[in-house]
């Protein structure tokens, strides 16, 4: 196996992977999207709210907030505790995280006052917000909020707000195979014309793959179809990927994907036990 | 009403870059340039900026009941 990595920001890494079978790679990117677990509230207890916002307005957008969560999964117990700890009413200290958010604009002032999840104050300094700018509510004179929420792990599968993940996907690599014999170039430049991504380049008279666009390529095969010779033909490889994983910031890029590949590998071992037991394999 | 936190589609954090846009739009900026800026690539958040209208500022203005 081979991986390259193309592209690296602090969240956002684009894979180059050879030699691993497509059905392997697709359900480590499931997952990631599904099934590794974050930090977000799930649970908000208002006290005061006399501002021009629903409370359940308010609590979605606290949800969708991404929380840091990297030191939070060896802290916490796992999802499938805590959700039944939540449905009973039990804010428990190893699974939940408390967050406070109070705001007052006092009567008589001429501002109107914004809330940001940077005004979120945490118990536990591992778990805070990951943006500090996202407005939560504003307040008019006179209007005033006060609240408790509580965040927990949780899962992908369970609501979007708990995947780590913005974009995890895969695509194939293309084969572009030229035919010589065929092409009339530098006569006839349709296919270079044509494509959107501008993968390919006119050198030395010839039709050739630009050599850092190749994994441009979106396989469309509209050069195929512009030249009129039939020249060129576009193939997809077999076992070489590109692999692109986009987090909310809640985790690290790295981290994703192994917890991903750490989840997927526990399943499996479930899986081996229950034959197991079942007396199908020793 | 407010910015959305998140792209209604693809699921990315936006919220915290809305003040910033919209500080530089106002100031005169091309609204596509202050996106590429910003590292808003896909055309699902663009759209998020580019067609938001902030009623929760007009909704100030009216008493509340209750």
């Amino acid at each position: 196996m081979e991986i390259n990595v193309l592209e690296k920001e602090p969240n956002r890494v684009r894979m180059y992977i050879k030699d691993i079978p497509l059905h392997i790679l697709n359900s480590i990117r499931r997952t990631m999207i599904a099934d590794v677990p974050t930090m977000a509230i799930d649970t908000v207890v208002f006290t005061v709210n006399s501002t021009i916002f629903y409370d359940e307005y308010i609590a979605h957008r606290l949800g969708l907030v991404p929380l840091t969560s990297e030191a939070a999964l060896e802290k916490y117990k796992p999802p499938e505790e805590c959700r039944e700890a939540s449905e009973r009413g039990l804010f428990t200290e190893d699974c939940f995280v408390k967050l406070d958010l109070e705001g007052e604009n006092p009567p008589g002032s001429n501002n109107i006052i914004t809330l940001y999840s940077g005004d979120l104050r945490t118990t536990d300094p591992d778990v805070r917000p990951v943006y500090d700018k996202i407005p939560i509510a504003i307040l008019s004179p006179g209007q005033k909020i006060s609240l408790e929420a509580y965040a927990r792990l949780g899962r992908g599968r369970e609501h979007a707000k708990w995947s780590p993940v913005s974009v995890a996907a895969h695509k194939f690599i293309a084969d572009i195979i030229i035919d010589y014999e065929k092409c009339k170039a530098p006569e006839c430049t349709d296919c270079i014309n044509v494509c959107p991504r501008n993968v390919l380049i006119i050198d030395n008279d010839k039709v050739k793959v630009s050599p850092d666009k190749l994994f441009d390529c979106s396989l469309c095969r509209v050069c195929e179809e512009a030249c009129k010779y039939r020249a060129i033909k576009i193939n997809w490889r077999k076992n070489e990927y590109i692999l692109l994983v986009e987090t909310t910031g809640a985790l690290s890029p790295k981290r994703v994907l192994l917890e991903a590949v750490k989840v997927l590998e526990s399943k499996l071992d479930n899986l081996m036990e229950a034959l197991k037991m079942e007396g199908i394999t020793k | 009403m407010l910015f959305p936190v998140r792209c209604f589609t693809c699921g990315a954090p936006i919220g915290h870059l809305w003040e910033e846009f919209k500080k530089r739009v106002e100031a005169g900026e091309d609204p596509g340039k202050v996106l590429d800026d910003l590292g808003v690539k896909r055309y699902c958040c663009r759209r998020m900026f580019l067609s938001h209208v902030e009623i929760a500022y007009e909704l100030l203005n009216f008493p509340k009941v209750s």
